[in-house]
């Protein structure tokens, strides 16, 4: 098996994201009126390149999941009130861009096949009255024109290639651990031939020895069908693994982004730097290595900080960051940092 | 929090206008109304008196009926005859009976005491009894206590409560003659000293309210145990365990009052029901209560009657829900409504 | 850590597990969720005690405390001594003084763990009013003080909070202030941080070992499913897989020298930088469920890549291969390099295979 390249270079744009907001508004009041609104994110920019895995991570409640909801472009339909601004452009091979932000129902028909998305928790994820086929099925019947003979093969033919039985196709969930599970969510997902998967957490709630198979077979599976993955997780560790480059997520804003051996090996922002220095090694000998000690709580995204949302718990702040939000910074090509002041941090 | 009371306050307007409006509607389309009640009347009177007022089919003269419409407010269109009607209520003029022929609000507030009574008694008996009997039942589950209270209690859910009163009725009451055939109070009651009174009344009072309370003991009664025994598999009575409580005050202390949410929760709606009074538990104890009132009235097409009692019930159950939100919030620290 | 160290040379068990055995009744079958498992406890040591999901670190921890729901759990036999006594043969009311007082217990849930109509105060002060003669002022008075101890900014103001007004790290502080106010002996933490984020984990960690600095007789027995956590905390390891304990070792010689087929492929499934993108070595298969776990058998030898005949036949039984280091495996007994075999293994041209 060839080893993809530490720094890829992968230049064709296949999602950009600008200016991104997700907005729920807080009601309040006798009349109901909008008090206000959970900025769970709050104008981000992120490009997704053809091919590439771009890791997702930030603690929680910074908007990872939310993010990828907007991609999927579900927000709508699950929260009718939802404030969306900004952009996510889809560039398809032949040139053409479509801003999927929001976009309705009909017109998003077309875009879904491209981009699909893998969850959690393998066991909610899945109906549970419907057999493996027509979980699998599902997807090709809605948005391709196959025949049942067909359809059925090319299920049996995913199953096979996410490392299940053919035979599996009648059974249920419920029959399957969750590394199973979560190898049928990868074979729905990938039905419709997607571009892009959106993966939330896919295997986090997956046993320590289960995990790795799952990310073995997602970055076989990236390299064989040419895919992008938005992989959102919180173990650094997993995530530096599989992902090309990494975005960091706090407070509905992305903090850091850069390549994966920029963002891990040597990360700029203040709170990227003690994010990975209290990742916890698995060597004793590395036991009484330097911490960055964050203080306090994570502020809600319902009021958030003025300025740089970090600056209640920033080792660095001055008294400038609460003014106006942090200008993004170049560290060096293609890694970038919210913040003004990263020299400070050593 | 003020103002999502506030805001529940002022929603009961609007829902209340809703309720109002629709059975306004009802009462003006379905036939039998108050006029062709009184045509009857008249036609019954006349053919018993033998007298013909007008050849064989009965006419009433115009102005006669127009003063009948106008009389039961039938001479507006309905959107203005039902502002009249609002425009009445709010200044507490439910209208005139064309039964009792007396104003609604005095029919209605004669009835009130007693299906209070019944209701109140009934309700305070379902929650002495079931709070402790879920709690048992919850403790001890799967012993031969829990099993058999539960057949007593579906049996008693299985059988309305009308059709329990009439059993034991026949039974205790026909039969074996111990508890009075009905009524609201012994006869004499004037003359009574006070402890017959109370013996008295408590014979009337035994088999209303068993009726009343019937019911609710099944769906209390399960309703507090399974909250129990939800609450003692949770997480937090392990703690408690772990910290070395001795198990009294790990099912007293910690889970019982989680478990007791749901039930506080629920007063305020069974308040607002069980005011609301039985017409069937009335009618077979022959108690001159709401229920009883409201039946007859829609029976007897005394709409005003009918629009009173709906009055009531409508404000006494929102009024409950809103007490019910209330109750919520103090017993429930999470429980914050913006 | 060579205090630690130094505590635990002293060879002096606060605890000893004796072939422990706890089984639950599932619809009709008896799952033995525990099955004889043996371990010490010394003063002082963080016990880290790994596995995977269902191997009954759990089950092992609550039955130390006879946590265990019974219905529809049972511990089936065993012994656990603890200051001269079986707690298996106490009283409830003798066992009632141990929870809590001597033995203390926080878990992984900071959520669901403290009752939500309760304020934080009474409920840390609780421990220590069933536990001592102390007034309820007094045991507030000291609540302030775990509370303060544990981080919890301007602890006497939040003593009227309830739970849901505080973060998820700092419910889990609160749970180790409830579980440190009666000055334990022991202190059982079943996955204390797997719930939260890895900033606060990395807290809550260094909270914990700091308990030690300040009393450092107390013994810690952490359960996780984190290789990397045991890495930053524990002076020994457990390995659980099954039910039964197939590795023991100090923590040195169990990240430098794992010797059980399984630990190695534990640690091996874990990325490494250094090998960024590579295919991650794994175990093959999935965990069985707890009915489907071999018997009469080595537990692992259905993912065990380099199982024998013997493996399928016969239980290997907990073998000494070195000072406090001990493997359950037949060819590790046997002083087979089984580092060597599974490397050989992996180097072997193979299909993957998924049960
Ligand atoms: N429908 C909603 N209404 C109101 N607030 C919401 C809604 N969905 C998400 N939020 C809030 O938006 C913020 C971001 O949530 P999100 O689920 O995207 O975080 P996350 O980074 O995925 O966190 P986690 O790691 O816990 O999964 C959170 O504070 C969340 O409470
Ligand atoms: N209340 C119960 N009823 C039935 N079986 C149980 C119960 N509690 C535990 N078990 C079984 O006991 C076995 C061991 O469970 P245990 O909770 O100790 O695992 P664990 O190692 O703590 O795993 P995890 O990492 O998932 O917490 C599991 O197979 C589980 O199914
Ligand atoms: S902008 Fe200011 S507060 Fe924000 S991270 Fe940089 S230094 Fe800290
Ligand atoms: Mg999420
Ligand atoms: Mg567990």
């Amino acid at each position: 098996m060839s080893l993809t390249s530490p720094t890829p270079t992968r230049t064709e744009t296949l999602l950009s994201i600008r200016g991104l907001k997700v907005h729920f508004p807080v009601y309040g009041g006798v009349l109901r009126r909008k008090v206000g609104a959970v900025k769970a994110v709050d104008g981000i920019d992120l490009e997704v390149r053809r091919g590439e895995t771009i890791g997702l991570v930030g603690e929680s409640g910074s908007g990872k999941t939310t993010v990828g909801r907007a991609i999927i472009n579900v927000l709508k339909p699950m929260y009718p009130d939802v404030e969306l601004d900004g952009s996510i452009e889809v560039h398809s091979r032949d040139g053409l861009v479509q801003d999927v932000n929001g976009l309705g129902r009909a017109r998003m028909n077309a875009f879904r096949p491209k981009i699909q998305m893998v969850f959690q928790d393998p066991f909610s994820s899945l109906n549970p009255r419907m057999t493996v086929a027509q979980l699998i099925g599902r997807p090709l019947e809605l948005h391709t024109k196959l025949t049942r003979d067909e359809r059925r093969e090319r299920v049996e033919s995913l199953l096979e290639r996410v490392g299940l039985q053919r035979s599996y196709a009648e059974r249920f969930p419920h029959e399957f651990s969750g590394g199973q599970r979560q190898r049928i969510g990868i074979a729905r997902a990938l039905s419709t031939r997607p571009e892009i998967i959106v993966a939330d957490e896919p295997v986090s709630a997956l046993d320590v020895s289960v995990q790795a198979q799952v990310v073995n077979l997602m970055q076989e599976l990236a390299r064989d069908f040419d895919l992008s993955y938005v992989f959102i997780a919180h173990d650094l560790s997993i995530v530096y693994h599989i992902s090309d480059r990494i975005a960091v997520m706090y407070l509905g804003n992305v903090v850091e982004i850069g390549s994966a051996e920029q963002v891990y090996m040597r990360p700029r922002h203040p709170y990227t730097r003690a994010l990975v220095s209290a990742v916890p090694h698995p060597d004793p000998k590395q036991r009484g290595r330097q911490r960055i000690r964050l203080e306090g709580d994570i502020p809600t995204p319902m009021n958030k900080p003025s300025g740089c949302g970090f600056r209640t718990r920033c080792p660095i702040a001055k008294a400038s960051c609460a003014d106006l939000p942090p200008e993004v910074q170049t560290v060096e090509v293609g890694h970038t940092v919210a913040c003004p002041h990263w020299r400070e941090m050593q | 929090m003020g103002t999502y009371f506030a805001r529940r306050m002022l929603l009961m307007i609007p829902t209340f206008i809703g309720i109002t409006m629709l059975v306004f509607a009802i009462t003006r389309f379905v036939p039998g109304g108050p006029i062709d009640q009184m045509m009857l009347k008249l036609q019954e009177a006349s053919m018993e008196s033998g007298t013909d007022i007008g050849g064989s089919t009965m006419e009433i003269p115009e102005a006669s009926l127009a003063a009948l419409k106008e009389r039961f407010g039938l001479d507006l269109p309905m959107w203005q005859g039902y502002l009249h009607w609002l425009w009445d209520v709010v200044r507490l003029d439910l209208g005139t009976s064309f039964k009792f022929n007396e104003p609604v609000l005095d029919v209605i507030v004669n009835r009130f005491p007693i299906s209070i009574y019944f209701g109140l008694i009934g309700f305070a008996l379902a929650y002495v009894v079931c709070i402790p009997l879920g709690v048992l039942k919850a403790v001890r589950h799967g012993s031969k206590l829990d099993v058999t209270s539960s057949l007593l209690i579906f049996a008693g859910y299985s059988i309305p409560g009308w059709a329990l009163g009439a059993v034991l009725l026949v039974f205790l009451g026909g039969q074996l003659e111990l508890v009075p055939l009905g009524g609201f109070r012994p006869e004499g009651w004037a003359d009574m000293d006070f402890w017959e009174k109370v013996r008295g009344q408590a014979y009337h009072t035994i088999l209303p309210v068993l009726a009343y309370a019937a019911g609710s003991f099944a769906t209390l009664t399960i309703l507090m145990k399974n909250s129990l025994m939800e609450n003692l598999g949770q997480d937090f009575v392990r703690t408690a365990f772990a910290k070395g409580l001795p198990e009294r005050k790990v099912i007293f202390g910690h889970a019982l009052r989680n478990s007791l949410i749901p039930i506080c929760t629920g007063l305020g709606h069974a308040i607002g029901l069980i005011m609301a009074g039985s017409y069937l538990i009335e009618k077979v104890f022959n108690i001159n209560g709401i229920g009883y009132l409201g039946y007859n009235s829609i029976v007897e097409r005394d709409y005003a009657v009918v629009m009173g009692v709906l009055v009531i019930n409508t404000v006494l159950i929102l009024l409950g829900n809103i007490l019910s939100d209330f109750l919520y919030v103090l017993v429930d620290p999470r429980i914050r409504f913006e | 850590m060579s205090a630690d160290q130094q505590n635990r040379g002293d060879g002096k068990p606060v605890l000893q597990v004796k072939d422990l055995v706890t089984s639950f009744q599932v619809g009709t079958n008896r799952a033995v969720a525990v099955n004889g498992v043996t371990f010490d406890v010394y003063e002082g040591e963080t016990l880290g005690i790994v596995g995977e999901s269902g191997s009954g670190k759990s089950v092992t921890s609550l039955s130390i405390l006879r946590l265990v729901p019974d219905p529809p759990g049972h511990i089936d036999g065993g012994q656990i001594l603890f200051e001269g006594q079986d707690l298996l043969q106490l009283s409830y009311a003798q066992m009632r003084k141990v929870r809590g007082a001597k033995i203390a217990m926080i878990f992984q849930e900071p959520m669901s763990s403290l009752n939500p109509v309760m304020k934080i105060g009474a409920q840390v002060a609780e421990t220590l009013q069933v536990h001592s003669k102390l007034s309820k002022s007094e045991a507030r008075e000291r609540a302030v003080e775990v509370l303060d101890a544990v981080g919890i900014p301007d602890a006497r103001a939040r003593l009227d909070h309830y739970p849901h007004q505080f973060s998820g790290g700092m419910r889990q502080r609160v749970m180790i202030a409830m579980a440190l106010i009666a000055k334990p002996k022991i202190l059982i933490a079943d996955e204390p941080t797997t719930a939260l984020d890895v900033t606060i984990q990395a807290q809550i960690l260094e909270l914990m070992k700091g308990l030690q600095d300040d009393r450092p007789e107390t013994a810690i027995i952490l359960i996780t499913h984190d290789l990397a956590v045991v890495a930053e905390t524990c002076d020994r390891v457990l390995v659980m897989y099954g039910g039964k304990v197939q590795e023991v070792a100090p923590i040195e010689q169990l990240f430098e020298d794992p010797r059980h087929p399984y630990t190695q492929g534990l640690l091996g499934s874990i990325p490494d930088p250094k090998h960024k993108g590579e295919p991650l070595p794994t175990i093959p298969g999935n965990v069985p469920h707890i009915l489907e776990l071999p018997v009469g058998a080595c537990r692992f030898h259905s993912r065990c890549p380099i199982a024998e005949e013997r493996c399928r036949t016969t239980e290997p039984a907990l073998t000494s291969v070195g000072h406090e280091h001990s493997v359950r495996c037949h060819l590790v007994a046997d002083g087979i390099d089984t580092f060597a075999r599974m490397r050989e293994h992996a180097a072997a041209p193979r299909t993957e295979e998924v049960r």
